[in-house]
């Protein structure tokens, strides 16, 4: 090999390397930022038919906005008594909107049926999401919760 | 030994030089071809290479501290034999200026 072909090489090999550096920084940096982020921002969720009288379901509205493509596997709630007793709900029979657009603040609605067990009484919610989020090559599953949202039966 | 050592680390350096001009490209293009074949998650390449990348970090580091040490004592060295050196030439200088006078 002469001493031009070597030059060339070593030019090109540090060219790539230096490419291949930048791409693994920003890949690992881009990946951290997304692992470490929530599902919804500036989120928030009521109950809108405080009291729940009778056999009526639970209404919830929300409102929030995702900064990535995450799309839910699985969504419920977990009422929790003055004694700490936990209630899970579970059944909808109101869907929510799903893989809902990430950026804008949108609001979405569902209602969960009330179950037998939960007796007239003050309760705190807990909405917990299971997520399955993508980003440029990335792919991760993630949990969210909302606690302490007041649910009050008659 | 001087020779010796300087050789040790010129080897070294070249060594480093080829290592930080195929490792990233290496690593880079094997995570691809494992994550497109399913053979492991990003999450495993990325843990992969961070531990790399620390170990490299440290590794070098320490190479740098004590190449750095040792080319430090060498420029010392070569300082203090240089004004050793002078020294002897002002003194020749001034036997020679003196011979002169006297003749």
């Amino acid at each position: 090999m002469n001493l031009n072909n070597y030059a060339l090489i070593k030019a090109a090999t540090n060219i790539i390397s230096g490419f291949s550096m930048v791409t693994l920084i920003v890949l690992g940096v881009a990946y951290m930022s997304f692992k470490n982020s929530f599902v919804y921002q500036d989120v928030q969720i009521q109950i809108i038919n405080n009291p729940v009288t009778g056999d009526k379901d639970i209404e919830f509205a929300m409102i929030g906005s995702k900064r990535h493509e995450c799309t839910s596997t699985r969504v419920y709630g977990t009422a929790y008594s003055k004694d700490n007793r936990a209630i899970l709900l579970d059944r909808f029979s109101k869907q929510y909107v799903r893989n809902t657009t990430p950026g804008d603040a949108i609001p979405n609605s569902w209602s969960l049926v009330k179950p037998k067990e939960l007796s007239p009484g003050m309760y705190r919610v807990s909405i917990t999401g299971e997520f399955v989020c993508t980003y440029i090559v990335f792919k991760q599953e993630k949990i969210q919760s909302y606690d302490n949202i007041l649910l009050i039966v008659k | 030994m001087d020779d010796k050592k300087n050789q040790l680390i010129a080897e070294q350096v070249e060594r480093w030089d080829l290592y930080a001009r195929l490792t990233p490209t290496a690593f880079l293009l094997s995570s691809i071809i494992l994550i497109i074949f399913d053979i492991i998650d990003f999450e495993t390449a990325f843990y992969v290479g961070l531990v790399g990348f620390a170990i490299t970090a440290v590794v070098w580091w320490w190479w740098a501290i004590f190449t750095i040490k040792y080319l430090i004592t060498t420029l010392n060295r070569a300082s203090k034999n240089l004004q050793e050196v002078n020294q002897e030439v002002k003194a020749i200088t001034q036997e020679v200026k003196s011979i002169r006078n006297e003749s």
